[in-house]
């Protein structure tokens, strides 16, 4: 446990310490509010969901490709592959959270007449799966550019997509989406539980994927054999 | 070279030599003691350190070494191909507890990619690596956190063997001094020269105590007096048991190891 929380807390110094990159988490769910506030709300509030889910993937992405050289001799000296990724998991939900907050408290300030439990749920969908998504990327793809290039890509369809489309469904911050039309549009709970569920299932898979990625890049390798000192 | 930088490289020289903790002590401080009452340069007084701790050997001996240990290490028949290119081919290694082996060769014969292999951190396309006790590896670059303190590194380090914070730090800080530097200063990793940046490296992998160490030129942007200090700690490793693995270029220091794995092709002149 204490392996765990270090690496939480650690992933969190790092990214407290990146000043600009803060900055630019806070400004880009901002930025995709204010382009939208002058419309219709429900669509102001899903840009936001959405800044949020970019920007905390692309902190994800960044954590982990900057992790990369460090995680293996972390292995050497004791961790085992779940410490790592579940340590840095971790502390990317919390900083999520704590971005999330400011925005929940814009939403409740700046607009009536919301289903505000359902926007704290939606923006809890979006850290949730953010967090694994950016990871999984960043263990995926080597550098960094190419890794966001393809968050840029997952966004912009998820932007486009209509989310009626059965298409839709199977990208990632769909459940973010149909919760937030239940929270804005006051439709019936089957969006909201479509989408909670969404969000739950998506989580899963990418803890898992995120789990298999790295259980085989920090495996343990056949030719080498511990032999305990007698 | 001032005086300071003389009597170190004059007590490295003994340690090396194997002159017993007390008498090269004292040595150091005599001439220490006449240097700074005299004057002078120590260049004139005393000559080059190498032929003053040659003739204080000479008049008061050496203390004996310790005899080298069980295998640590064995790595037989390591081979390797990056697509059509053999980098590394049959290769093997034995390295004993209290023995310093170097692997040295050309750029590009394979040297990083041997240590590799044998940290577990790459697989060979044949050929196996036994280890015997805990393993420690230290990059050539890369293996830090640009926005930690070294501090931080070292309860990182010290949590995956479930060292408390406080002796972590400690121990991190002590490993450091033994390479000139304190580390006690909260400068984030990235903001640390090349030099101080590989002390660090170098430092997180002595910290877990490891009992088969990996070193990918540890020594890169060292200053004089910093290489002299590593030379001082990986000998005082060894002397305590441990198996060291040095990937090296620098040809000079081969005097003061054991063993010694050429990785130069048979077809450019290597010894492997």
């Amino acid at each position: 446990m204490n392996r765990l929380v270090t690496v939480a807390e650690m992933t969190l110094r790092e990214l407290a310490r990146r000043r600009g990159v803060l900055l630019l988490l806070l400004l880009m769910p901002l930025t995709f509010w204010l382009i939208r506030r002058d419309s219709y709300v429900g669509q102001s509030v899903r840009a936001l969901l959405l800044g949020i889910s970019w920007a905390v993937s692309t902190a994800a992405l960044f954590a982990t490709s900057a992790a990369r050289e460090l995680e293996p001799r972390l292995r050497l000296t004791g961790y085992r592959p779940h410490h790592l990724y579940l340590g840095r998991m971790l502390g990317l939900w919390g900083l999520g959270l704590a971005i999330s907050v400011p925005f929940f408290l814009l939403t409740v300030v700046d607009a009536n007449n919301l289903r505000y439990g359902g926007i704290a749920v939606a923006m809890l969908c979006c850290v949730a799966v953010a967090a694994p998504f950016g990871m999984l990327i960043g263990a995926l793809l080597p550098r960094e550019l190419e890794g966001t290039l393809l968050l840029l890509t997952v966004v912009a369809m998820q932007m486009l997509l209509d989310p009626a489309d059965a298409g839709a469904k199977l990208t990632p911050f769909w459940s973010s989406r149909e919760i937030a039309t239940w929270a804005v549009d006051h439709t019936d709970d089957g969006y909201l539980t479509r989408g909670s569920l969404h969000g739950l299932v998506v989580t899963v898979l990418l803890i898992v994927t995120v789990a298999g990625v790295f259980a085989v890049r920090l495996r343990r390798r056949r030719h080498l054999h511990h032999v305990p000192i007698a | 070279m001032n005086a300071d930088d003389w009597l170190r490289a004059f007590a490295a020289e003994l340690y090396q030599r194997r002159v017993g903790g007390d008498a090269a002590r004292h040595v150091v401080a005599e001439a220490a003691t006449h240097l700074r009452e005299g004057g002078g340069d120590p260049w004139l007084v005393f000559g080059s350190p190498q032929a003053y701790a040659a003739a204080i050997v000479e008049s008061i001996g050496t203390a004996p070494g310790p005899r080298p240990g069980p295998v640590r290490l064995h790595a037989r028949g390591i081979t390797k191909r990056y697509g059509r290119q053999v980098v590394l081919r049959d290769a093997s290694l034995t390295v004993r507890a209290g023995q310093i082996a170097a692997v040295v060769g050309a750029n590009g014969c394979g040297k990083s990619t041997f240590l590799r292999i044998c940290a577990g951190l790459v697989s060979p396309d044949a050929g196996e690596v036994t280890v015997s006790g805990r393993l420690g590896y230290c990059p050539q670059q890369g293996g830090t956190a640009d926005f930690l303190l070294p501090d931080e590194h070292f309860v990182l380090v010290g949590a995956g063997q479930g060292v408390p914070r406080g002796p972590a730090r400690q121990a991190g800080r002590a490993a450091a001094r033994q390479l000139g530097w304190d580390a006690g200063n909260a400068v984030l990793a990235r903001h640390l020269s090349g030099g101080t940046r590989q002390k660090l490296n170098l430092t997180m992998s002595t910290l877990a105590q490891p009992d088969v160490l990996l070193l990918d030129e540890p020594y890169q942007g060292f200053d004089q007096g910093s290489y002299v200090d590593l030379w001082d700690q990986l000998t005082r490793l060894r002397d305590e048991g441990r198996a060291i693995v040095v990937v090296t270029h620098l040809l000079n220091q081969l005097d003061r190891v054991d063993v010694v794995l050429d990785l130069t092709p048979a077809h450019q002149g290597g010894r492997s």
